[in-house]
């Protein structure tokens, strides 16, 4: 009987933990923006995604602190999660409607967005105490099957979870998944897709073939694992090699396959990746951390702004015929994209210079304050008289952007710089004591991630055709900073991981967009508590699982 | 034989304490010369000033013909002075190998451009480095542990390893702090032996901070001894083991008549 009561309490306990998320969910109109979308038409909504999820969620941390840890206790535990979420949001319903309808407390001055919509939708639109009492038992019920999951065998959990998983993403990922089926497979599309997320049967189809994937990765993983290891170096090599250049031809290929709109989203992420890049060499390998990446970036576009553009008189007047008027006038120089891109990217590497001399003697903290304060010293700058904003000319590169791999500069561990960094990054008064100049090293950190994110600078300005100062504000610094952590301090497929999930999702989803630093906050958080290494952690950590793996 | 360290009169001061007191001392070529004293006695900030960590504040410290004193670490050890250290500080997430390979950077010449290009040059001075590398592992005993994480060395390889570290940049003076701290009867006699070799074999002056008197009188040609920062004795082991002012420094006023 002891067992019993200690359980429902644990479980009403953690229940109010995720009661709180759900509300949180609620109240900040999450859930609203969220019904618009179906994952699978007609049966259920992404805000019903959502609520499954943190119930899962929840009751799945619930039943893994079950003590002792037997069935129908773990059963009860997480029945209580589901039960007491459930009964939070219940709460609020009566608080906002009941009482509202009683003229006695308007919830709305407060919480804007816990209106009518919203309760009708956490009743499934079912009036009244019918509706009330489908909440409570879904709560349950929920709660319930987090339990049941919890309890699976290891391989059927890890099967089911997957699929189930899939369905989440493909249906909520209909905006990227559609149009290139739309293009290629429109069979496939008609087959997979409701008028608003996957189809029943669509969805049917996804969880068997996903499930089918990882059953046989649990299977046969291990054998492949293994037999990667065993395989030959060179013929690594090759296999390395060859796979980089079918990529490359891929993402060259690319644009044309997915279509215009998903081209944008993706230049944005292949920007973002050179920027991540360029943070990586200063924060993954030198260990300075820098928030001021921004101004590079400026300092890039602005570059190619200004040497490009006829609004701008930098390079002098020529004279040229006016082929309308007959009359000669004076029109500012330009020069074509390609030369100015190498003087943007030195302008770039001199500014980082000139950015890292000051900070030289500073760390942590402090050095992120001032290379933030740097960040904005160049977008005030820009805001200023002296350069105002303005349109590029006409020509330039019209063709889809591609994205420019250039991950492979620095290569690993094994290269000199990278011992150089690292040493600087782990202790860096013995990194001196071992005769590393510190400014030097410090400096060529700061210009070489200078450079990089005045590339991008160089290469967003030829793209979008215009710059003002205000697509250089504090954020772009911050979003770097989150999608390398993200994706994996020191690693360059962390970095392109980093800024597909954190850059890439909200071009795609339109409703991440709306809570994009809710969820860059949350995906922060989950990172350092689950995976503090990042996604795709740097080879330098792999190191340690080999050695445990060897011992 | 020549001096290879002079140091001054050469005074630290924090704040009000002072750390080093007008310290006077010679390091000969080619010896084992051991700095000793009870804890605080300003050893280990005497090794600092001679390393570029502190600058002396007064007097002056000069190896051969320059001055040490001011000089930043990475250009001191580029004269030729490499350290260990007393708590170790190895570079935890890079493995043995790699820790080494830092340690050598005086000696490599690879430009930025070249190290980014992988040009040939510089793929030929990381082969060598690494086999140089290597070699230093072998003569410390810790060639099979290459690969390791310095982190996970056990304590005695690690000082083993800080050790190679500090040879790889080919010191004329090596500075030891307190390489035998933590060690059983069976590995101190190694580290001792180990020492030697180093100046025997490869030529190098030691200049070694020791609390293990075994160590200091046994493999130590010249020692002086510091207390609250001052030099009070020095001489060969023999005259340092029967001054009564070291006696009464270690075990207290009064006990020099009670040990003989």
């Amino acid at each position: 009987m002891e067992q019993i009561r200690a359980i429902w309490q644990q479980g009403i306990k953690i229940g109010l933990i995720g009661g709180i998320a759900a509300l949180l969910m609620a109240l900040i109109g999450m859930l609203e923006t969220f019904k618009a979308r179906h994952v699978i038409f007609e049966i259920i909504t992404m805000d019903q995604l959502f609520l499954l999820i943190v119930v899962l969620f929840f009751g799945y941390i619930a039943a893994k602190r079950t003590l002792p840890a037997k069935g129908p206790l773990v059963l009860a535990n997480t029945f209580f999660v589901g039960l007491t979420i459930a009964f939070m949001l219940l709460l609020l319903i009566i608080l906002g409607m009941d009482i509202w309808t009683y003229k006695l407390l308007d919830m709305r001055r407060m919480f804007r967005a816990a209106s009518p919509e919203l309760f009708k939708l956490l009743t499934f639109g079912i009036p009244g105490f019918g509706g009330r009492m489908l909440l409570l038992a879904a709560g349950g019920i929920v709660g319930l099957v987090s339990g049941i999951f919890y309890l699976l065998p290891n391989s059927v959990r890890k099967t089911s979870l997957f699929a189930l998983s899939g369905i989440g993403v493909i249906g909520v990922l209909q905006d990227l998944v559609k149009p290139i089926l739309d293009k290629w497979w429109p069979w496939l599309q008609e087959l997979l897709f409701g008028p608003d997320g996957l189809s029943v049967k669509g969805a049917f189809y996804v969880f068997v073939l996903i499930g089918i994937f990882v059953l046989l990765w649990v299977l046969r993983g291990e054998r492949i694992k293994t037999g990667w290891q065993h395989m030959p170096q060179p013929q690594q090599k090759t296999i390395k090699w060859s796979s980089l250049v079918v990529l490359a031809l891929f993402l060259i290929v690319l644009p044309q396959i997915i279509g215009l709109f998903l081209s944008e989203a993706l230049t944005i992420v292949g920007l973002y990746i050179l920027l991540g890049l360029g943070l990586n060499i200063m924060l993954g390998y030198a260990g300075l951390f820098a928030l001021g990446n921004v101004a590079f970036f400026a300092i890039g576009a602005y570059t190619v702004a200004v040497l490009c553009s006829p609004e701008i008189p930098i390079l002098g007047f020529q004279e040229v015929m006016n082929v309308a008027t007959g009359v000669p006038e004076l029109i500012p120089i330009t020069i074509s994209f390609w030369f100015a891109l190498p003087i943007a990217v030195i302008a770039g590497l001199l500014a980082g210079l000139l950015l890292g001399t000051p900070v030289l003697k500073m760390r942590g903290d402090y050095l992120a304050i001032a290379t933030m304060g740097f960040g904005e010293i160049v977008r005030l700058l820009l805001l200023s008289d002296w350069l105002r904003p303005y349109m590029r000319g006409a020509q330039g590169i019209s063709k889809i952007p591609k994205i420019e791999f250039f991950g492979k500069v620095l290569q690993g561990p094994m290269q000199i710089y990278f011992i150089i960094f690292a040493a600087l990054r782990e202790d860096e008064d013995v990194a001196q004591a071992m005769g590393i100049n510190l400014p030097k090293a410090k400096l060529t950190a700061f210009a070489t991630g200078a450079a990089f994110s005045a590339l991008a600078g160089a290469i967003f300005a030829e793209k979008i055709g215009s710059v003002l100062p205000q697509s250089f504000q504090v954020w772009v610094s911050i979003n770097i900073v989150s999608l390398i952590i993200f994706g994996g301090l020191g690693s360059i497929p962390g970095v392109v991981m980093g800024s597909i999930a954190l850059m890439g999702m909200p071009e795609i989803l339109r409703e991440f967009a709306e809570y994009r630093f809710l969820f860059y906050g949350l995906a922060l958080m989950l990172m350092m508590l689950l995976r503090p290494e990042g996604i795709w952690p740097a080879a330098i950590f792999k190191r340690e699982l080999k050695e445990e793996h060897a011992a | 034989m020549a001096a290879i360290l002079i140091s001054k009169k050469a005074t630290k001061r924090f704040g009000g304490l002072v750390a080093v007191d007008t310290l006077d001392l010679e390091i000969m070529e080619k010896t084992i010369h051991a700095v000793i004293g009870p804890n605080g006695a300003g050893k280990t900030t005497f090794f600092n000033c001679v390393t570029g960590f502190y600058k002396a504040e007064e007097g002056e410290i000069l190896l051969g013909e320059h001055s040490l004193v001011g000089m930043s670490p990475d250009k001191i050890v580029h004269l030729g002075v490499s350290r260990t250290y007393q708590n170790i500080r190895l570079f935890p997430e890079l493995t043995a190998i790699e820790n080494v390979m830092v340690g050598m950077h005086p000696h490599l010449h690879a430009g930025f451009f070249g190290i980014v290009f992988n040009s040939p040059a510089v793929r030929r001075e990381e082969a060598e480095a690494e086999a140089e590398g290597h070699r230093l592992l072998k003569f410390v005993g810790l060639e099979d542990k290459a690969n390791m994480l310095a982190k996970h060395l056990p304590y005695g390889a690690q000082r083993r390893l800080e050790i190679a570290r500090a040879l790889a940049s080919r010191p004329k003076l090596l500075c030891l702090d307190e390489p035998t701290a933590g060690m059983n009867s069976g590995e101190t006699q190694a580290m001792c032996d180990f020492i030697q070799s180093l100046r025997d074999e490869l030529g190098i002056t030691i200049m070694l901070i020791e609390h293990q008197m075994r160590v200091v009188m046994g493999i130590s040609e010249i020692i002086s001894v510091l207390d609250y920062g001052k030099k009070i004795a020095e001489g060969t082991p023999d005259e340092i083991k029967r001054n009564p002012k070291v006696i009464e420094a270690y075990l207290g006023q009064g006990s020099a008549h009670k040990v003989h």
